[in-house]
């Protein structure tokens, strides 16, 4: 496998979005290839990652408009779809066309634009990653699945509301540091759960979950350069390395799993992307997780290798994973402020792990970060793509 | 429409395979038995959803994962004011979701 | 008292006994306090200000929530509408959504709009709770009369409350069918939906006393989002 190296990062503000579908994908693009400063250096290939086009903007066929839109042809397009983990899954194939020796420079775009239709569509089409006749039939939403994992989690490890709160606390904050996030607003534990009137501000969603427990319907894109190894050589300046990606799946409805309080394919997925980096979760100077839901925070970063099971919670109260702690979790915000435009996600959270370890994410910088680590949850955990980007020396 | 659930119980091993599949997940087995899914068993988990998508009115929908007798889990619509884990509970046939002027049947679960 | 012309007082609607709404203050999800008041006649231009950008967003009914506001807080300051009142939710004095209505008798009301200018605090629910508060507990009515523009909007009330349907009444919000929150309603409803301590500290009171406007670029950004492309 050759080396395969990420030149450029961008990604346009999550929120709702001004720009059409495409025209959201071509600017992330466009600021990542800026970023990238390819020159003459052509572009081989183009993968969108996507999860809902056809059905909420009546779109298809994204790779190839992308490909035009940009004034890339003839050069490889297509689009990938792997729901929630879409943005890491297309990072994958753009990463193995390099790897291959396929191709010397892809560019990877996830693209969401879903608030053009309203909560009852987009909560229904989400719903749709669910087992059909096993799930969906009964009203299982995305929520409702989390909510029965919260609830058993919270009854088996201890985890209480208060944590939860204070993932929404933390992330919250870190989101006003960064201009990219949907959600400029911070919040405090008496405001969503001590407070009396906590109850009308932080209403159930899908209990024991609440509002501030799920991260907002956003619209936006985010993107990434691949280079290989002689491109990377050739332009010079900071080199971040993809060192490791790791995949792994899981029963498709929630009830089938082994222990249904254990994200087996966050921790297969980790494992595999830690032993092709050749390093371990105690090397990870900062990472990005998939907090769709606050509890997932949590028990993802047990799951991840960086704290024993059942302790994430307890790691959480001391603060270790605050901006300033040891293990930063979610400086961009995490996808419950910076917001979780679905097909984006998944490249958001390296475009925000590349900004980290090049020195460039200001105002939220991870002094000296190295090592950097994302985690993907596709479907409701039985789809997880994780990586592990590194610093190489100049 | 089909007023039972079923699943999938595999001729080489006996795993039930719910929801079905092709291939069973125990042991590779590609000739299943169609058998009926339900009878007694307990909460392992639930939720009350108020984000609740399209064809639903109420104001929240109780949710529930349950682990039945034999083994087999499922998911399904909790019929209990009182729910707690580990309770006791036997599933019966209901209209689930109404697509429309469709009315789907479904597993739903009450206190046994 | 004004000397008013008997042209001018026969103009006027005669004017139901209505009590003050007694001012609340809610801690809101940010930590911070929002002062619920009433609205008197003087503070309505600046009311008007606020929902002036409005009148041309048609996303989400906002021009016509906009223009009726508009005529009905116009109507409440010049004496043309009958038993109208007006609460505004107010966050260090900064106008953070408004919410109208009116007392047909003394036994039913009549809701009118709720315009949520700061967004993603609920701001909106808390005020939507506060008025009918105001119908059922202050005014002691029996029942308030409910419609909405936007449906999208609606059936969150009409569901979490919930309200029941009185469609052979035409609201006068346009001659609609109407939905109706019974008193019983509101009180079942009421810990999970309504808010608020009093009295409100002298210091939240005396910064709630001016309405002060956010920026226009904030109202429209805030309450409509941002502005559609034009293809």
């Amino acid at each position: 496998m050759k080396p395969v190296y990420i030149a450029g990062a961008g990604m346009t503000k999550f929120g709702r979005a001004e720009w059409s579908l495409i025209r959201l994908a071509s600017e992330a693009s466009l600021a990542a290839l800026h970023h990238a400063n390819l020159g003459e250096i052509p572009v081989d290939g183009v993968v969108v990652a996507n999860m809902g086009a056809a059905r909420v903007n009546k779109q298809t066929a994204l790779g190839s408009a992308l490909v035009d839109q940009l004034a890339l042809c003839p050069a490889t397009a297509e689009a990938v779809e792997n729901g929630p983990a879409s943005g890491a899954s297309a990072f994958k194939v753009g990463c193995q066309a390099i790897a291959s020796g396929m191709a010397d420079v892809v560019l990877v775009t996830g693209v969401e634009r879903m608030r053009t239709v309203n909560g009852l569509e987009g909560t229904d089409f989400v719903a749709s990653l669910s087992h059909p006749e096993a799930e969906y039939i009964y009203g299982v939403t995305l929520p409702s699945l989390a909510g029965m994992f919260a609830r058993l989690v919270m009854d088996r490890f201890g985890v209480e509301r208060k944590h939860l709160a204070m993932v929404a606390i933390k992330n919250h904050d870190n989101a006003t540091k960064n201009p990219y996030a949907h959600i400029q607003q911070t919040v405090t534990m008496e405001g969503i759960l001590t407070a009396p009137e906590a109850i009308v501000n932080n209403p159930p969603i899908a209990e024991p979950l609440h509002m501030f427990d799920c991260c907002p319907v956003s619209d936006g894109a985010a993107s990434v350069v691949l280079v290989s190894e002689d491109v990377a050589g050739n332009l010079g300046g900071s080199k971040v390395r993809v060192a490791g990606i790791g995949q792994a799946t899981d029963t498709h409805a929630v009830h089938d799993r082994e222990d249904p309080t254990d994200l087996k394919a966050v921790r297969l997925a980790s494992e595999r992307a830690f032993a092709m980096a050749g390093l371990a979760p105690s090397d990870v100077d900062v990472a990005e997780l998939h907090d769709a839901f606050t509890i997932l925070e949590i028990v993802e970063s047990e799951a991840a290798g960086f704290f024993p099971r059942g302790e994430g919670h307890l790691a959480l109260e001391r603060g270790e994973t605050a901006l300033g702690g040891a293990l930063p979790i979610n400086p961009s915000g995490g996808l419950k402020a910076k917001g979780h435009p679905v097909g984006a996600t998944g490249v958001a959270h390296l475009v925000e792990l590349t900004w980290q370890l090049r020195g460039e994410a200001e105002g939220r910088q991870i002094d000296g970060a190295e090592v950097g680590y994302a985690c993907n949850f596709g479907g409701f955990g039985n789809n997880v793509v994780a990586t592990v980007l590194r610093r190489e020396a100049e | 429409m089909s007023d039972r659930v079923t699943g999938g119980k595999c001729a080489a091993c006996g795993t039930v395979n719910y929801p079905r599949r092709l291939v069973c997940s125990n042991c590779g087995g590609e000739t299943f038995e169609s058998v009926e899914i339900g009878g007694q068993g307990k909460v392992l988990t639930y939720t009350d959803v108020y984000a609740l998508a399209i064809d639903y009115e109420t104001r929240y929908l109780r949710l529930a994962i349950v682990e039945l007798d034999d083994g087999v889990r499922v998911t399904g619509q909790l019929l209990d004011d009182d729910p707690t884990l580990g309770k006791r509970v036997k599933t019966t046939i209901g209209v689930v979701r109404e697509p429309g002027e469709k009315k789907i049947l479904g597993l739903q679960f009450v206190p046994a | 008292m004004a000397h008013i012309s008997e042209l001018e007082a026969s103009l006027r609607p005669p004017a139901m006994e209505m009590p003050p709404y007694p001012p609340k203050v809610i801690t809101l999800a940010s930590g911070e306090e929002m002062v619920v008041r009433q609205v008197a006649r003087e503070e309505v231009p600046t009311l008007l200000e606020a929902i002036y950008p409005l009148l041309w967003v048609e996303r989400d009914f906002y021009d016509i929530v906009g223009a009726r506001l508009f005529g009905e807080l116009l109507a409440y300051k010049r004496y043309r509408v009958k038993d109208e009142y007006v609460l505004a939710g107010l966050i260090d004095g900064v106008l953070a959504g408004m919410v109208n209505g009116r007392l047909v008798d003394g036994k039913t009301g009549m809701s009118y709009h709720t315009l949520t200018i700061r967004r993603g605090l609920r701001v909106g629910s808390h005020l939507f709770a506060a008025k009918m508060e105001y119908h059922i507990e202050h005014c002691g009515q029996e029942e308030v009369l409910i419609v909405a523009e936007s449906p999208i909007g609606f059936r969150r009330w009409m569901i979490e409350y919930p309200l029941e349907k009185r469609f052979e009444v035409q609201h006068e919000l346009g001659g609609v069918p109407s939905w109706v929150l019974p008193k019983e309603t509101y009180y079942n409803a009421k810990p999970r939906l309504a808010a608020g301590r009093r009295p409100v500290p002298d210091e939240l009171m005396k910064a709630a006393e001016t309405i002060a406007l956010p920026a226009e670029e904030t109202v429209v950004r805030q309450v409509a989002g941002e502005k559609e492309e034009s293809e």
